[in-house]
């Protein structure tokens, strides 16, 4: 589903991603670890093209991404949810308006057609009688919660998770996880940058290990936690498990 | 001369009073047009400078506005007021009180451009983020989401600016404009007398500003409060 060819990106002289090649497949889960700074969020970025990468190519159903015009980027980024640290709701506007606002200003649903996927979507994630409240009222995990919900709202085909649960506090983690895990459950796409490894070991069907710009080292969840090659892999577990 | 006296000269006689009442009408209008010109500037050259801030796109308009910005904040209004009426419109027979509507509404625009520009960065980054990875344009996002959250914060500086303004029509004299202080002044001319009319311009001016100046309080307490929703 996502095909990547050798991608690299440059902040100024400072190398981020120093070629990375890697393919996603539909239903896959994939488990993003690896120390703060090593260029996780920046490949997650380049993904959806938040980031333009600086050279290599990224092929998203076949089509490749990396030169397109800025409307073809954003029917793409329709295609591609994504979840942040700080869970960017807009503070503005009600829970409704905030998933109910992307779908109807693009055209995609009328804003009956929204309140009532909105509607779906606040069951689904647990915060039915939240819709005309504002994000300042919501604890931590239910705004992210809800910033799940706005992403599914554009029924996604794949969804990328920038540590979703870094800026939560720790009684409220379970609750996006177990929301995540559901999701995975349903068959979505899902590449997840997380420190939760017991969320990779359940969930994921594959982990990726990324040091200074490369992924060093992947494989299946068990594979991966009970046999790490990689000396660096095996000190970053040490410290992490 | 008793006060009584002093006010008939000053006001009464000769129908003076029309000084103040026709020079508040003008300062009026050329405020109210001035801010109106400022503000679509303003909102303009912000909206300019922070996409190139954000996206570095709009270059070259961004370097005309930091121009701009940089020419009217960094030279006096009355200088520009005299520029622009005899040297830019020095050969077109047209309006004293639209070339200073032109004027005030030029310089003003630098201030309001600064103001909601800042009041456009301080959204954090994650709401364009956010709002761009929905799918939805660079303007979408703006109007959306960035914009409404701007303008809350930035609207009781926007309004003091045009308090500022106000005052700030007082040099329209400058180009022989009847404004209030001009009128004022007019009936000092007349009758010898500085107090009575000066001191009846101030007093007017500050019962404007005191009166707007709540005015933008109440706004900003409203604003407050919805906060807390
Ligand atoms: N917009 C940017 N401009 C300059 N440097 C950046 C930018 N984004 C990230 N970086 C740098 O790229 C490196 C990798 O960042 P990031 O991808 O956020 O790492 P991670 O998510 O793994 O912690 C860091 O050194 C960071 O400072
Ligand atoms: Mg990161």
């Amino acid at each position: 589903m996502i095909s990547v060819k050798n991608l690299t990106k440059d902040f100024g002289d400072r190398k981020v991603l120093k070629g990375i090649t890697e393919e996603i497949q539909k239903g896959e889960k994939v488990v993003i670890i690896g120390p703060s700074g090593s260029g996780k969020s920046t490949f997650l970025r380049c993904l959806n093209l938040m980031e333009t990468p600086t050279s290599g190519e990224i092929y998203f159903d076949g089509k490749e991404i990396t030169k397109l015009h800025d409307k073809e980027i954003n029917l793409i980024r329709r295609r591609m949810g994504m979840v942040f640290q700080h869970f960017n709701l807009f503070p503005h506007l009600t829970i409704k308006k905030n998933i109910t606002l992307a779908p109807v200003k693009l055209g995609i649903m009328t804003q009956e057609e929204a309140d009532k996927k909105a509607a779906e979507l606040l069951k689904r994630v647990g915060l039915p009688d939240k819709a005309d409240d504002y994000p300042a009222s919501l604890s931590g995990g239910q705004k992210q919660r809800i910033a799940i919900a706005r992403t599914l709202a554009m029924n996604p085909e794949v969804i990328l998770f920038d540590e979703p649960t870094s800026a939560l506090d720790p009684e409220m983690v379970g609750e996006v996880l177990n929301l995540m895990k559901q999701l995975a459950d349903e068959g979505m796409t899902m590449v997840v940058v997380t420190h939760e490894m017991g969320f990779a070991k359940e969930v994921a069907s594959r982990v990726m290990f990324m040091a200074d710009g490369v992924v060093m080292e992947q494989n299946s969840p068990d594979k991966f936690f009970s046999n790490p090659e990689s000396p660096r892999l095996k000190e970053f577990l040490s410290r992490v498990l | 001369m008793n006060f009584a006296e002093s006010f008939r000269q000053n006001f009464i006689e000769e129908d003076r009073w029309r000084y103040l009442t026709d020079g508040l009408k003008t300062t009026l209008i050329i405020t109210f047009f001035a801010v109106i010109i400022g503000m679509v500037l303003g909102f303009l050259v912000a909206i300019i400078r922070s996409t190139y801030l954000r996206t570095k796109r709009l270059l070259i308009p961004d370097i005309l506005c930091r121009i701009y910005l940089t020419v009217i904040r960094g030279t006096p209004v009355v200088v520009q007021l005299l520029i622009i009426y005899f040297v830019i419109f020095a050969s077109v027979p047209i309006s004293k009180t639209f070339v200073a509507i032109i004027a005030f509404g030029i310089n003003s625009g630098a201030y309001v451009a600064e103001i909601v520009r800042g009041g456009i960065m301080a959204v954090d980054v994650g709401q364009l983020e956010a709002g761009r990875s929905l799918g939805l344009n660079y303007r979408q996002t703006m109007v959306s989401i960035i914009m409404p959250q701007a303008l809350k914060t930035v609207l009781p500086a926007l309004a003091n600016e045009a308090i500022v303004l106000l005052k700030e029509t007082s040099v329209a004299g400058y180009i022989a404009i009847a404004d209030i202080t001009k009128g004022g002044d007019i009936i000092r001319s007349q009758t010898f007398s500085a107090f009575m009319p000066l001191i009846a311009v101030a007093l007017i001016y500050l019962i404007m500003v005191v009166l707007l100046t709540r005015l933008v309080n109440l706004l900003e307490r409203r604003l407050a409060s919805n906060d807390k929703r």
